[in-house]
């Protein structure tokens, strides 16, 4: 365990210095301090928005084939080419963003917050608890990530719901390790100790008291995994495992450029391209994110520990 | 240290088990019938329900689900793992037969990542914000970012376009025609390798770091030492026991990642044969796979733990 020194306190202490400020000067402070992070994160709102607005600025329909322009490279009508029935690999590629983005933030909201709920009751609780929990964690740690996601891709069939848990399922462990620290550390603060003094109920301190502290390290852990789960959901997808065709996604985009006998590289390059871009953006934002809500990571915490010495 | 490795085994074996536990159950909840996935839908229509029951029964799937575990537990015992749905294969000779590739794979990239990695950490954590320290760190982070799968997609595009080459795709092992072999595992094992490598270097630059701050290198440069043997002697063993952790948490990158990259370059691996047996339904095969990717990461976890003692003396196992 990294020394807790309060992560509470400095949060509390934290709270009561700094004044209320806009969003506007909070966005740009954050840009201020982190210009990569926020490059990362305009980025990664822009993949976004393409996905959201994919039925609009995609120039064609993703799934319509036209066996007049088979497998044709990049020219002036399809910026990307088409694929070996006529796809436009463009559209095809912002339409991939959708599925690429919803399972990505959807498993990792689900295995962050199992994991982190889990890690709050099982360091807050202690004992037998708590004993068989890191058990089970160890267990599901024991597996490659991509391995048991495959493994519980194929138990529960294919489709995004079953993509979705089997990348979440992989996350649980580290909510659960890194938010149980967090709440062993809590649990031992004097204002828990009040609370349960006045009175408060096993249930009411974990929820109102500890559960708070967690906030922030369960958003920095949230959106360092973001790029993980894409990159698993890509392979998944790659591996004949993931959303099934004709949905198109980057990872089932690629699987299918290795049906020709030749692979015609813009097949190959643009959906690995638009991964690589979306993994660089989301992990670029994440570590600014952590430098940010993490004061035991950020650069001036660290000079503060070392006594002044340049971190 | 003895008593210690005792109990590091009981506590690794007892993990295996619920990894054990955890595969079979989560591959029995399989909704489709394993003879559709065998047979199709229409030859499974075909099929008289007495031959379906007594396929069943051959195949070992209508027994309750404890008797199949124990079964399956005897198997790994017998050393035979089972037999393959489809190819009535062993899983144990498929195992022998693909192994050996995946594991050569594997430790090569192993070697590459600490052969490209720590140098660079090196060379940036005494030159922090040079040229080359910010060219380490920004290949850093993209390789982070990039798939493996694709680059060796890339890699064998490349291959195909300018030198109008291709991998052999059979299985060809080291002791029967060396050169053939190395073709086979080259590919996947850099671009794993690099992948890895690229962890290396940030963890290793952060602990150098650390460690060059400390007054003992100061006083080995103070003395005279030459900057080489300062580096070498002093600073690098007391910040390597982070990256050897590393290393061995990463193992789980490499065994996942292999699955993929195999796929990407078309070597005939064991991951390939994982990728096959998932997407014919062998349930077999694949419970013993995952098992055995899960032994080998365990493995790799526990002996890294055990190399604290001997990387750092002041560690002792009771």
């Amino acid at each position: 365990m990294k020394n807790g020194l309060g992560v509470g306190a400095m949060e509390v202490a934290r709270g009561a210095d700094l004044p209320q400020r806009s969003v506007a000067r909070e966005l740009a402070a954050f840009t201020r301090r982190n210009p990569l992070a926020a490059a990362g994160g305009l980025v990664g709102f822009l993949i976004v928005v393409m996905a959201l607005t994919a039925p609009l600025i995609a120039p064609s329909d993703p799934l319509k084939a036209d066996f007049r322009r088979m497998a044709k490279p990049p020219d002036a009508t399809s910026f990307f080419g088409t694929d070996q029935v006529g796809r436009d690999t463009l559209s095809r590629v912002i339409y991939g963003a959708r599925s690429s983005l919803v399972v990505a933030f959807a498993s990792v909201l689900l295995g962050t917050t199992v994991g982190s709920l889990w890690g709050v009751a099982s360091g807050y609780l202690g004992g037998r608890f708590d004993l068989v929990s890191q058990r089970i964690t160890e267990v599901l740690q024991s597996f490659p990530d991509l391995i048991l996601a495959m493994a519980i891709s194929m138990a529960i069939g294919t489709g995004m719901p079953a993509v979705i848990i089997a990348i979440a399922v992989t996350r649980i462990p580290f909510g659960n390790r890194v938010i149980r620290s967090v709440a062993l550390t809590v649990r031992e603060l004097s204002y828990v100790e009040a609370a349960r003094a006045a009175g408060s109920s096993q249930p009411r301190v974990m929820f109102h008291h500890v559960l708070p502290q967690c906030v922030a390290p369960y958003l920095v852990l949230a959106t360092a995994h973001l790029g993980v789960a894409i990159i698993i959901e890509a392979a998944l997808g790659f591996l004949g495992v993931g959303i099934p065709p004709p949905t198109p996604t980057w990872g089932n985009m690629l699987a299918d450029s290795l049906t020709s006998l030749v692979p015609r590289w813009w097949l190959v390059f643009f959906p690995g391209l638009a991964i690589t871009v979306t993994v660089l953006a989301f992990n670029l934002f994440g570590d600014g994110v952590r430098d940010t809500l993490d004061p035991r990571l950020a650069p001036a915490f660290l000079r503060m520990l070392t006594g002044g010495r340049r971190a | 240290m003895r008593k210690y490795l005792l109990r590091r085994a009981l506590f690794g074996l007892s993990t295996l088990l619920g990894v054990s536990l955890i595969v079979f159950v989560v591959l029995r909840i399989l909704p489709g019938d394993p003879l559709v996935a065998m047979f199709g839908i229409e030859g499974f229509a075909k099929l008289a329900p007495a031959d379906r029951a007594h396929i069943m029964a051959d195949l070992g799937l209508s027994d309750p689900l404890p008797v199949q575990y124990v079964r399956w537990m005897r198997d790994i015992a017998s050393g035979s793992l089972g037999r393959s749905f489809f190819r009535g294969d062993k899983v144990s000779e498929l195992i022998l037969h693909r192994g050996p590739i995946s594991a050569e794979i594997g430790v090569i990239s192993v070697l590459i990542s600490w052969l490209i990695g720590l140098p660079i950490g090196i060379v940036s954590a005494f030159r922090p914000n040079s040229l080359s320290d910010n060219v380490a760190r920004t290949m850093s982070v993209l390789f982070l970012a990039i798939p493996g799968f694709w680059l060796g997609m890339l890699i064998v595009l490349a291959a195909l376009f300018w030198f109008n080459y291709k991998a052999p795709l059979v299985v060809v092992q080291l002791w029967q025609d060396p050169w053939t072999n190395l073709q086979l595992v080259v590919g996947p094992a850099l671009v794993l390798g690099l992948g890895q490598g690229a962890y290396i270097a940030r963890m290793s630059r952060s602990c150098l770091l650390e460690v060059i701050r400390e007054d003992y290198v100061r006083t080995a440069r103070a003395k005279g030492l030459q900057e080489a043997l300062v580096v070498m002697r002093h600073a690098l063993p007391n910040a390597l026991l982070p990256v050897v952790t590393l290393s061995g948490i990463l193992m789980g990158f490499v065994l996942g990642g292999s699955v993929a990259v195999e796929q990407a370059f078309g070597v005939p691996g064991l991951g390939r044969s994982l990728v096959v047996a998932v997407i014919e339904r062998d349930t077999i095969v694949v419970q013993n796979l995952v098992l055995l990717y899960s032994v080998i990461f365990v493995f790799v976890n526990v002996a890294v733990d055990l190399s604290y003692a001997w990387l750092d003396p002041r560690i002792h196992y009771r």
